[in-house]
């Protein structure tokens, strides 16, 4: 295969790593620039929406689950990955509002150690919840054969780039618009201009007498329902199992955010980009090492860069 | 980061049963003074409950366990695992308790020096000397690692360790294979020979008690040096400056230390007690993997263990790794009457409890007694009595 063509498609598999790990890095790092609360679990949120997402699923299938043996699925219309979509970001909205409430809130005059400590430990009920619940095994990608009436099972021929699978086409299609969504909300919108201030200086937002308490709510559980999407959209491309939480998510957010910039949705997106292009090179040239040289370029950029690409330097410290 | 877990300055030592107290800012004449008694009555009061240890786990509670229908009892490998994780946590507190600096990459010490003492035992097969190797190549990491993380603070220190150990993780599993053996590990890993000699390390002390191995007797020599270091360490003046960096860190530079030089020195120290455990690991375990030994989880577990237990005084974070160790291998076997079997649970249940603590106790299972007994003790204000460096008895 020519070089240039090998070039096309790592841009292109890199944009779809770098989607996902925009939306995991934006969740964290409105939460961390907002409220200055480390989440450590964020790769349980992952969790959460990649397994709500295969139980919808496969309970609003063609074939079986659920809504198969109640018969409404008689109407022809595959339910399947669309179901998921909606319902995913919900659950992970609803997830996020009891967390800030309940784990999140009692924490944010504690020492920011406490904060990492607590939020570890409630990484570890998800994940050993899962487990127990639904079970330690591994499970497949659900990607579904056709959405919207495409069928996305089989790959397009694209100009430059060659065969491509049309599935991870449309995750990037969709994964890019939730995230320019999520930048017009906060950068367009009062509830974004609170939390850009609140990033700034939450004090002060306080002083002018703006309810930032429920703004928290709301940028954690917004931030929990991008963790959650990018879990499903993860899902449908990746096998499933307890332990990706922190490999797949809390960790790439952190180095996302780490390159990006704390407390910059603009970073986010960014850092994300970045990472997913070197993972996407490394893996099609030498996959061995991709790893390694993403986490070593991380260690680089904090050294040589620690306020990041668009970052204040001043959050998370 | 400020972090003012240690209110007040006072750090308890516990000692088996009795409670003595530390020295901390408010009492350093005489705590210098009295320097050398307590130093001897530490590491006393460490062996006396060495030598009982053994029997309470495994004999006592094994016979709780008859009684009760349900084997609550150890394993006669558990007490070893129990102190090697012991010496981990307490060389961990040096950093995490004292110094306030959160690592989330300590696997990394830990591993190496488990590889590099398996390495080495395929060449000289003496425990001593894999120790020692393993505890310098781990010092060896520590410092370059400590160099570049130590920069930063915070959120940033403990994501820089992490993404230090993982990249090793990531190495050890492909790329370097040829040394580490890959996802395969290394199994079957001997320690016979010098310094030992010809005595298997799971020969019986005590021909009536088999819970009193060679290894356990290593194990507890270890961990008493160990003790007497950290020991030694904290009530000394550069002690008192790890202390000082985790309370206020701007207050210990502005009185003109150089607080870079402290800082890398404490994480150095908690790796040299991280690199010991992983070489004891390997003698003990004969079995290394990058997962068991390198991988991030592992440098949470240590955290855990050492939260568990209490930070902020010397060997309470050992109660921690006993309660972890403890509950990972005796309760996760357990089955009960109504819940069934514990199984894969037992780690939902250390979230909980981790969670917990957290929470409620932010010194820890040995704080939260120790507030207790003193509460108990001395009825009243006995924060304030705390504050001017306990009551004696």
């Amino acid at each position: 295969m020519p070089l240039q063509l090998d070039i096309a498609s790592i841009l292109l598999n890199g944009l779809q790593q770098g989607a996902i790990y925009a939306l995991l890095g934006i969740g964290l790092t409105i939460i961390l620039g907002t409220m200055e609360f480390l989440n450590l679990a964020h790769g349980a949120l992952y969790l959460v929406g990649a397994y709500t997402g295969l139980i919808v699923f496969q309970e609003t299938a063609l074939t079986n689950g659920l809504l198969y043996s109640s018969g409404i699925t008689t109407i022809g219309f595959e339910g399947g990955f669309l179901a998921a979509l909606i319902v995913v970001p919900i659950v992970g909205f609803g997830v996020g509002l009891l967390m800030e409430r309940f784990v999140a809130e009692p924490f944010y005059d504690r020492p920011e150690t406490d904060q990492l400590l607590v939020t570890f430990g409630l990484a570890l009920i998800v994940e050993e919840t899962i487990k127990n619940v639904i079970g330690g095994n591994t499970f497949q990608s659900i990607a579904p054969q056709t959405i919207f009436g495409v069928n996305v099972s089989q790959p397009v021929n694209l100009p430059v780039v060659g065969l491509f699978p049309s599935w991870r086409l449309f995750i990037i299609v969709i994964a890019f618009v939730v995230i320019a969504a999520t930048w017009l909300a906060i950068e367009r919108t009062d509830f974004g201009l609170v939390v850009q201030a609140g990033t700034h200086d939450s004090e002060m937002v306080r002083i002018l007498g703006i309810p930032i308490n429920r703004s928290y709510s709301l940028v954690f559980a917004l931030g929990a329902a991008l963790a959650a999407f990018a879990g499903l959209i993860g899902a449908s491309i990746q096998t499933l199992s307890p332990q990706i939480g922190t490999d797949q998510a809390l960790l790439p957010a952190f180095l996302t955010i780490v390159v990006g910039g704390a407390g910059s949705v603009r970073g986010a997106i960014a850092g994300g980009l970045v990472l997913g292009l070197i993972i996407s090179a490394m893996t099609q040239t030498y996959s061995q090492w991709a790893q390694i040289v993403l986490y070593l370029f991380v260690a680089l950029m904090l050294v040589f860069r620690p306020e990041g690409l668009f970052g204040s330097g001043e959050v998370g410290e | 980061m400020s972090g003012d877990r240690s209110d007040g300055g006072t750090d308890v030592v516990p000692d088996g049963g009795t409670v003595t107290e530390g020295t901390a800012g408010g009492s350093g004449g005489s705590a210098l003074a009295g320097l050398r008694d307590r130093d001897d009555f530490v590491v006393v009061a460490m062996a006396a409950a060495l030598v009982v240890f053994p029997f309470l786990l495994i004999d006592v509670l094994g016979a709780i366990g008859e009684v009760i229908g349900i084997s609550i009892g150890g394993y006669s490998g558990l007490p070893s695992l129990v102190l090697i994780y012991g010496i981990i946590v307490i060389g961990f507190n040096l950093l995490l308790g004292y110094t306030g600096l959160l690592s989330f990459g300590h696997a990394a010490f830990f591993g190496s020096a488990a590889y590099s003492a398996a390495l080495f035992s395929q060449v000289v097969p003496s425990p001593i000397l894999m120790v020692i190797v393993g505890t310098i190549v781990a010092t060896l990491l520590a410092w370059p690692i400590g160099f570049v993380s130590i920069r930063r603070s915070g959120v940033y220190f403990a994501v820089l360790t992490l993404t230090f150990g993982q990249a090793l993780y990531f190495y050890a599993l492909g790329p370097g294979a040829w040394l580490t053996n890959g996802d395969n590990g290394f199994s079957g890993i001997e320690a016979h020979g010098l310094f030992v000699g010809a005595i298997p390390l799971d020969a019986q002390l005590i021909p009536v008690f088999d819970s009193y191995t060679v290894m356990y007797a290593f194990a507890a020599v270890v961990m008493l040096i160990a003790v007497w270091v950290a020991n030694r360490i904290i009530n000394s003046p550069y002690g008192l400056i790890f202390e000082a960096l985790g309370e206020n860190e701007e207050r210990v530079e502005f009185v003109g230390l150089n607080v870079f030089r402290y800082k890398l020195m404490a994480f150095v120290i908690s790796a040299v007690f991280a690199g010991v455990g992983g070489a004891m690991f390997v003698i003990h375990e004969q079995y290394i993997h990058p997962t068991t030994g390198l991988y991030w989880i592992q440098s949470g577990d240590f955290v855990i263990m050492t939260v568990l237990g209490g930070t902020g005084s010397l060997v309470g974070p050992v109660f921690g790794a006993l309660v972890f160790e403890y509950v990972a291998n005796v309760i996760s076997g357990v089955t009960l009457p109504v819940v069934g079997s514990i199984g894969s649970l037992w780690r939902f249940v250390l979230g909980a409890v981790f969670v917990f603590i957290v929470w409620v106790f932010p010194r820890g299972i040995y704080g939260a007694f120790s507030d207790l007994g003193s509460r108990l003790l001395g009825g009243g204000s006995e924060e304030s009595a705390a504050a001017d460096g306990g009551e004696h008895e």
